[in-house]
């Protein structure tokens, strides 16, 4: 292995980062004081930290509760390389993610004299610099203060080494996830007809669910500090599994079992080794595989018989609705817009677990159901309305090559959100309606607002989305600008408080708030109120965004 | 289908200036219909603009732009109703497939499916797509994906063609058949107009070429009026092309990079 090779390609791989940081590729420069100055501040965080820690240890009196501090930095030492591994693990998946997002992918460099070796090491050690390093460096820093002081200098360094160890294996872990990521997802393409489309849209699905319930019950279950004690005693039970060794080392060594230390100690090299050539096998045999193309139909074609024409909608504008329902459930960047239903929806359903030993009040019932109910759907809208035109990409030239009006665009970029928003409307409201079981009435009065909400907030989003329309796709689809999106997002959430304004002295008669000042009206007329203004609202902002869609089809460069 | 005294595509004084920079500075073009036009030029030399005006994607500062009788820039619709367009980089839709791309196509210029699904069968097949049409365009090679950019130009039957660089990545099969299909076209009133570097297609197929340099067209005219320009009796075209733009002293170029 020729260890300037991997200098050289770490420095390349570190680079592409370049990709999905920046957007002016002209006469760049990169500031590489920041670089550095994350490094720096991670490590004065962590002293700062330390300090306080040993300030609070210093300025106890109670001799029991010097002993849980104690024992809490104890237990911080012997879990700090399982910590890491974790830790280290989900940054470098996220970091892989990140890439496999961006256009441009970084191919290895084949027709090089360089060895998949060098390139799988160059790969582990390039993905864990950046905030992976500073998170070891961070808690690395508060390790070495508190050794000094508590008189473990030794222990220290060992964990310190251990740490970096750690690391490497959970980034050679996340290089061997990768290569087999790219071979998995190559067969699922290669399973060929249409069910090759929904096992990759309802995998995806899947993921996002499994991905989110496991994180919330460990967001919603468990502190830091009993996190860290979890880990230091659960890595002695599970003391077979190789990638707890660099822990149960450190455990043997600060109970003076030095036989065991040094046994485990080699143990963890081996296996570190061993992922390693595991690694560099697979990008051999699959570090340049190409996914085969999806084959979704081989039958006879037949053009489509009209359902969008019999609700009115032209052949060029049901072309289209037919285009956009497609990239939604076949996009890999777009397919991710689902994960807010889902959020929306395990959330309160986390919530709902948790208490379910316990009584719930009647505000926290009205409250959960209402949140699935009236939100998916209109924040749904807001999302999608926003990216709807940008999604486009580079292909937005069909919209400027084909004989397409502003009416046309509007109309049919209005009915893709709307659809989709009710949809998902439809089916957070079974899940909100079976899991909550409201009221009749705020089931009915529920549903209204949100087709209320959606029916405006589409509009306003939709012309945001073509007012801030990014179509650049490399390194990254962007679809809005960063500032159209978060005033967009202002403006829907104020307007859709000002379409509920109608309904709040009910909400707040039914869970018991004093509000004077607003008598409760009819529900009916409430209701009434809130479709008036919601019609008014969409009607201006339908005249805005049809002045948007002209423009934008006139001055297609500008 | 209305006319401009003859003319397919009229361009009047027409100015495009990005910023600092000139695009277009006072370009006056006319192509008649059934004609075969070739744009050629150095890189940043106005062509790819010039198509885009044609087709209303840009609008002129000022000058005046009309399209089979159409004013570009009044009704950008109605001419593009009537133009087949393969960009330079054509985007696809990469997630759908071939046959769901064409089919796209064909709805959006409002095809009538029986005629779509007889059109889009007869390119398929002559372009050696056949069986490949249920795939991803995202796994197609760079020339099928330029062959579905061709047909989607063509299928809707259109009276103006502005191809920019089309033969790029074509097989010699495909690209024989492209050319041939273009000069049948243009014999039955089809007007293409071309941008393109391969100047060996340009004289081949062109009947009247315009050299473009620095947003102004140098010269203008068939093979012979142009060797008549370029005072270059008998020579091909890259030679008048090479002196007109100025660029024809590429020897003490090479010579520098043998050093």
């Amino acid at each position: 292995m020729k260890w300037k090779n991997v200098a050289r390609l770490i420095s390349v791989d570190i680079k592409s980062g370049r990709l999905m940081r920046s957007r002016e590729f002209r006469k760049y420069r990169e500031n590489k004081f920041l670089t550095y100055l994350l490094y720096i501040g991670a490590v004065l965080v962590g002293i700062a930290v330390a300090v306080i820690v040993l300030s609070v240890y210093a300025a106890t009196a109670d001799a029991s509760m010097r002993q849980v501090i104690y024992d809490g930095i104890m237990a911080l030492f012997l879990s700090f390389p399982s910590l890491i591994f974790i830790y280290s693990l989900v940054l470098t998946l996220m970091g892989q993610l990140q890439r496999m997002g961006i256009k441009v992918s970084i191919q290895p460099p084949y027709w090089l004299p360089i060895t998949w070796s060098e390139h799988t090491l160059a790969s582990i050690i390039a993905i864990l610099l950046g905030i992976p390093l500073a998170s070891i460096l961070l808690i690395g820093s508060i390790v070495a203060v508190l050794s000094i002081f508590l008189g473990q200098v030794q222990l220290a360094l060992f964990t310190i080494l251990a740490s970096f160890a750690s690391a490497f294996m959970a980034s050679t872990t996340t290089e061997i996830f990768r290569v087999l990521q790219l071979r998995l997802v190559g067969a699922v393409y290669k399973s060929s007809g249409k069910a090759a489309v929904w096992v990759r849209f309802i995998g995806s699905m899947l993921f996002i669910v499994i991905f989110y319930l496991i994180w919330f019950s460990i967001a919603s279950g468990m502190n830091s500090i009993a996190f860290i004690g979890a880990i230091s005693s659960w890595q002695r039970l599970a003391w077979f599994i190789p990638y707890v060794w660099l822990g149960m080392a450190l455990y043997s060594l600060s109970y003076g079992l030095l036989f065991d230390t040094l046994i485990f100690s080699i143990a963890s090299i081996f296996f570190i080794l061993l992922l390693f050539y595991i690694a560099v096998k697979l990008n051999t045999r699959y570090g340049l595989y190409e996914p085969p193309a999806i084959t979704i139909s081989r039958g006879v074609y037949s053009p489509k018989t009209g359902f969008l024409a019999k609700l009115g909608f032209s052949s060029l504008e049901a072309a289209i609705i037919r285009k956009d329902f497609k990239a939604f459930t076949r996009r890999k960047e777009l397919m991710y817009i689902f994960i807010m239903p889902i959020v929306f929806v395990i959330v309160p359903l986390m919530q709902s677990f948790n208490a379910a030993t316990t009584p719930s009040s009647a505000f926290s019932q009205l409250f959960l159901s209402a949140w699935v109910l009236l939100i998916p759907g209109p924040a749904m809208a807001v999302i999608m309305g926003d990216m709807i035109l940008g999604e486009e990409g580079g292909a937005v030239w069909h919209f400027f090559s084909s004989p397409l009006s502003a009416g046309n665009l509007l109309k049919c970029k209005y009915a893709v959100v709307a659809s989709f928003s009710f949809l998902v409307t439809a089916i957070c409201s079974v899940i909100g309606i079976v899991i909550f079981q409201p009221s009749a009435k705020v089931i009915a009065a529920s549903l209204i607002e949100t087709i209320f909400l959606i029916i405006a907030l589409t509009m306003i989003s939709i012309e945001s989305g073509i007012r801030g329309a990014d179509f650049v796709e490399i390194p990254r689809p962007r679809m809005i600008k960063t500032w159209t999106a978060i005033t967009s997002f202002i403006l829907c959430s104020i307007v859709g408080l000002v379409i509920l304004a109608p309904l709040l002295p009910h909400v707040a008669t039914k869970i018991g708030l004093p509000i004077s000042i607003v008598p409760p009206f009819d529900l009916y007329i409430s209701l009434i109120a809130s479709g008036l203004i919601a019609s008014i609202i969409t009607y201006i902002f339908y005249r805005l965004a049809l002045k948007r869609a002209k423009d934008f089809l006139i001055n297609a460069e500008a | 289908m209305g006319s401009s005294s003859g003319s397919a595509v009229k361009l009047s004084n027409v100015v495009k200036r990005y910023s600092d920079i000139t695009a277009l500075d006072n370009v006056n073009l006319d192509v008649r219909y059934g004609e075969i036009f070739g744009l050629l030029g150095p890189n940043g030399s106005g062509k790819s603009t010039t198509l885009k005006i044609i087709l209303g994607l840009v609008k002129a500062d000022s000058g005046f732009t009309n399209v089979l009788g159409i004013d570009a820039e009044e009704n950008p619709v109605a001419v593009k109703q009537q133009v087949g367009y393969v960009p330079e980089s054509p985007h696809l839709y990469e997630f759908l497939t071939g046959i769901e791309y064409l089919d796209f196509i064909g709805d959006i210029y409002g095809m009538e499916p029986t005629e779509k699904k007889e059109r889009i069968a007869e390119y398929l097949q002559a372009l050696d797509l056949e069986g490949r049409e249920g795939d991803m365009i995202a796994g197609y090679s760079a020339g099928m994906k330029q062959k579905i950019a061709i047909i989607s130009a063509l299928i809707h039957k259109p009276k103006l063609l502005l191809l920019d660089e089309p033969l790029t990545g074509l097989d010699p099969r495909s690209a024989r058949i492209i050319k041939d299909l273009l000069h049948e076209l243009a014999s039955k009133g089809v007007t293409v107009i071309m941008s393109t570097h391969i100047l060996e297609i340009a004289q081949a197929m062109c009947h009247r070429i315009g050299i473009m340099l620095n947003g102004r067209i140098l010269a203008l005219g068939n093979m012979e009026e142009l060797r008549q320009k370029a005072k270059l009796p008998g020579s091909d075209l890259e030679d008048i092309f090479l002196k007109l733009t100025g660029t024809e002293d590429i020897r003490d170029v090479v010579e520098a990079l043998l050093k």
